[in-house]
């Protein structure tokens, strides 16, 4: 293969696509409208979060008793109802018609009676609902209130008592190696979940950019310039530079979004802290990195993150997103050589990308359960191991196991761009008669080109 | 003498049909050869072959005297009839690109391309989109990206195509100066006027088959049937009494301004003009005794469905 013509390819591709005033556009204004977006939501959250006024009908009396010197029901453990921004509670024995209490000023009205401490259950009644936050905060407090009674009314323990022996079991993993030793194991899910993100980036860029090289292929076919193209450059490289022009678009975008999204985000915290918005809810200026740090330090979930191996992490994105592009990229282009338009393409692809759609659901899924056999496997087989592969690498896997996979995905994604060429060069000859499934058909028959 | 491209025994099949049946002829260095023949007669086959976009089931095509590759066909110019550019590139950035992929490393790219541009008089476009541009704008475009990296062979596929008389004649022009600087040419086309204009020698191909092959002037001479064109003063009867049994007259016309009469007439042998003409001239005053030679739309047509039709040329 001739280098310098690829990179006449990849130049071109890159160059069309990201001087694009439309490229250029999204790239820079999408990530200032996402953090806009996210600020404006907790903007209008934090604005409109109603004051929330809850009456508490304790008919059988098991939380409240009457305070002599007010003359009002009070909570029998006033500690379960702590102070809480926009939710102040009422307590009642006997509850005023639905009318009545709402013209009280009261947002919503707590009823349960007698069975509620066997089955657990009352009723929230109101006109306009408080919202789920505001609902969870009342299950909570009343949860904690009955539960108070309840060690109140079967044990002898005083509730102080009960707290402190109150026991709840922690389970901490450990891994048994064959050598005898023992090291520290656990956090798989949550280490998942962060692969899982990874493939998921990963799932959508060669979907999108996929999408691309699709359209690119047809607008060479409509717009002629292909035999030009074919009679200087073989088709498998003008593939390859096209894959990996757009590929490189691709990078780009998500690096430029990287770096704009941190100064976006960290523009809107500025703005945050400074007290310049309204319903500023963040800590004062200097106390975020104090706390992110004790947290790093302290914290299960971050001390689970910090043990992924980032480094093998970032390098076989890098490997999978070479790989799955080279592959499904090639697909891509396959079918756009095969069609007329892009939209009889669109109708093509769908079953081509039905590998990938399986594997990321497959591993939203194998998440709970990174061991199962044919999450290895699926890991291995070149259509899937571009977004499997990735959850196991975040898990921890066998070294051999990932260059097994890589292998396989480097050399079937290798066959796949030869096969697109000759799909390329076939394409080029058909007449606007012959198209899509027929024309494959042909083609993998040795008919033509 | 080494050829800039030699055919032998070319052959390819689609399916079941037969697209080139042994084709086989030369292209001398520096001269322009015709390929001609109908619609479907195998002649986009063939330069796709030659250009590598349609692998060959057998045969041997050789560029410069070495066998085909890859990097000897990046050096041949080709101007495909199916052609066009990206219409959302600009016109300078999309010519150094298709420079760039015949191998011109940048710079020499944009230095000859503004020399092309100025010489075709469309340097004034280089920045416009060829979405803002015409269809004739373009072509000259498409033209100057076949031959901005030199090339010793040209391959033109209905080169005249999209463009007004005047600047088909600048294109014509500009073929005729690159053949006279030493670049082969091998013009594919249905325009007949523009190979009697152009080309030294042409190939024409029929069902994928080479039909006829040979120097332009030396394929007419041979496509000679005896026709002659006589003008004379004189009496019509005394003409063709004249003429006897050595030609068949095919009409005679009037010409009223010169008072002269001017006869088609088709020899028996056509190796005894001069006996012809001798006869004629005791007959009556000639003025004129000239050979018409078929056209190439003659040849064309004779070799291809059996007819033939001629047409006076000096």
């Amino acid at each position: 293969m001739k280098g310098s013509l690829v990179g006449a390819v990849i130049g071109r591709e890159w160059r069309t696509r990201v001087f694009k005033k439309s490229f250029l556009l999204g790239t820079l204004l999408m990530p200032f409208l996402g953090v806009g977006f996210i600020a404006l939501t907790v903007m209008l959250t934090e604005g409109t979060e109603t004051q929330n006024l809850v009456l508490v009908e304790d008919t059988p009396g098991l939380i409240t008793r009457m305070d002599a010197a007010s003359g009002q029901f009070v909570p029998r453990c006033p500690g379960c109802f702590p102070e809480r921004d926009k939710l102040e509670y009422r307590f009642t024995r006997e509850a005023p018609a639905d009318s009545v209490w709402k013209l009280d000023g009261y947002t919503a009205l707590v009823e349960f009676d007698e069975s509620v401490l066997q089955n657990k259950a009352g009723y929230l009644v109101y006109e306009t609902s408080p919202g789920m936050q505001a609902k969870r905060r009342i299950e909570r407090d009343l949860s904690h209130a009955m539960e108070h009674a309840r060690v109140l009314e079967s044990t002898e323990l005083d509730w102080t008592e009960y707290q402190r022996l109150k026991f709840e079991l922690n389970l901490v993993d450990r891994e048994a190696s064959d050598a005898g030793s023992r090291t520290e194991g656990g956090g798989e899910e949550i280490r998942g979940f962060v692969g899982f993100m990874f493939s998921a980036v990963l799932f959508l860029v060669l979907a999108v950019y996929g999408g691309l090289i699709l359209r690119s292929v047809v607008e060479e076919k409509s717009n002629r310039v292909v035999e030009v193209l074919i009679a200087s450059v073989r088709p498998e490289e003008l593939l390859l530079g096209k894959v990996v022009g757009m590929g490189a678009v691709a990078l780009t975008q998500i690096v430029a979004w990287s770096v704009l999204s941190t100064a976006a985000f960290t523009l809107f915290q500025f703005v945050f802290d400074s007290g310049l918005m309204p319903g500023n809810m963040a800590p004062g200026a200097g106390e975020v990195p104090a706390d992110l740090l004790t947290v790093m330090a302290e914290n299960e979930f971050t001390k689970i993150l910090i043990e992924i191996n980032w480094a093998l992490m970032v390098f076989s994105t890098v490997v999978y997103f070479v790989g799955g592009y080279l592959l499904y990229g090639s697909l891509y282009a396959v079918v756009g050589a095969s069609v007329q338009s892009e939209q009889e393409g669109q109708g093509m692809v769908f079953p081509l990308i039905m590998p990938l759609m399986f594997a990321y659901f497959f591993g939203l899924q194998a998440i709970e359960n990174p061991e199962m056999a044919a999450f290895s496997w699926l890991s291995w087989f070149p259509l899937t191991s571009p977004v499997i592969m990735l959850i196991r690498v975040a898990v921890g896997v066998p070294m051999w196991e990932l260059a097994l996979s890589v292998a396989l995905l480097l050399l079937t994604a290798r066959f796949m761009l030869w096969m697109a060429g000759r799909a390329y060069r076939h394409g080029v000859l058909a007449g606007d008669s012959t198209s899509g499934w027929k024309l494959l058909l042909q083609w993998v028959r040795g008919n033509g080109g | 003498m080494t050829h800039a491209l030699r055919i032998s025994e070319l052959r390819k099949t689609f399916g079941q049909q037969q697209v080139l049946d042994g084709v086989g002829f030369e292209v001398p260095q520096g001269s322009i050869m015709g390929l001609l023949g109908p619609n479907g007669a195998g002649k986009s086959t063939l330069i796709r072959s030659i250009m590598g976009i349609v692998e060959p089931d057998s045969g041997t095509i050789e560029l410069n005297g070495t066998l085909w590759s890859r990097d000897a066909v990046r050096g041949i110019g080709y101007l495909p009839e199916e052609r066009g550019l990206y219409r959302d590139m600009k016109v300078g950035e999309q010519a150094i690109y298709f420079a760039r992929l015949k191998g011109m490393e940048r710079a020499d790219a944009v230095r000859e391309l503004k020399v092309w541009f100025e010489r075709l008089e469309v340097d004034g476009w280089w920045d416009k989109k060829v979405s803002d541009i015409s269809k004739g704008m373009a072509q000259k475009i498409q033209f100057i990206c076949t031959l901005v990296h030199k090339p010793e062979l040209l391959i033109l596929d209905e080169p005249l195509s999209g463009f007004d008389p005047i600047n088909a004649r600048r294109i014509i022009e500009e073929v005729r100066s690159l053949a006279a600087s030493g670049t082969s040419i091998l013009l594919s086309t249905h325009d007949m006027p523009s190979v009697e204009r152009l080309c030294d020698a042409v190939v024409l191909i029929d069902r994928g088959q080479v039909v006829l092959s040979g120097g332009a002037d030396e394929l007419r001479e041979t496509g000679w049937a005896g026709e002659q064109e006589v003008v004379f003063r004189g009496n019509d009867i005394a003409f063709t009494n004249a003429l006897g049994a050595l030609a068949h007259l095919d009409g005679i016309q009037s010409d009223s301004v010169e008072g002269t009469r001017k006869a088609s007439i088709r020899l028996r042998n056509r190796e005894q003009p001069g006996d012809v003409l001798h006869a004629l001239a005791e007959a009556v005053d000639i003025v004129e005794f000239v050979k018409v030679r078929p056209t190439m739309e003659s040849l064309f047509i004779q070799a291809v469905s059996g007819t033939s039709s001629t047409e006076t040329t000096p």
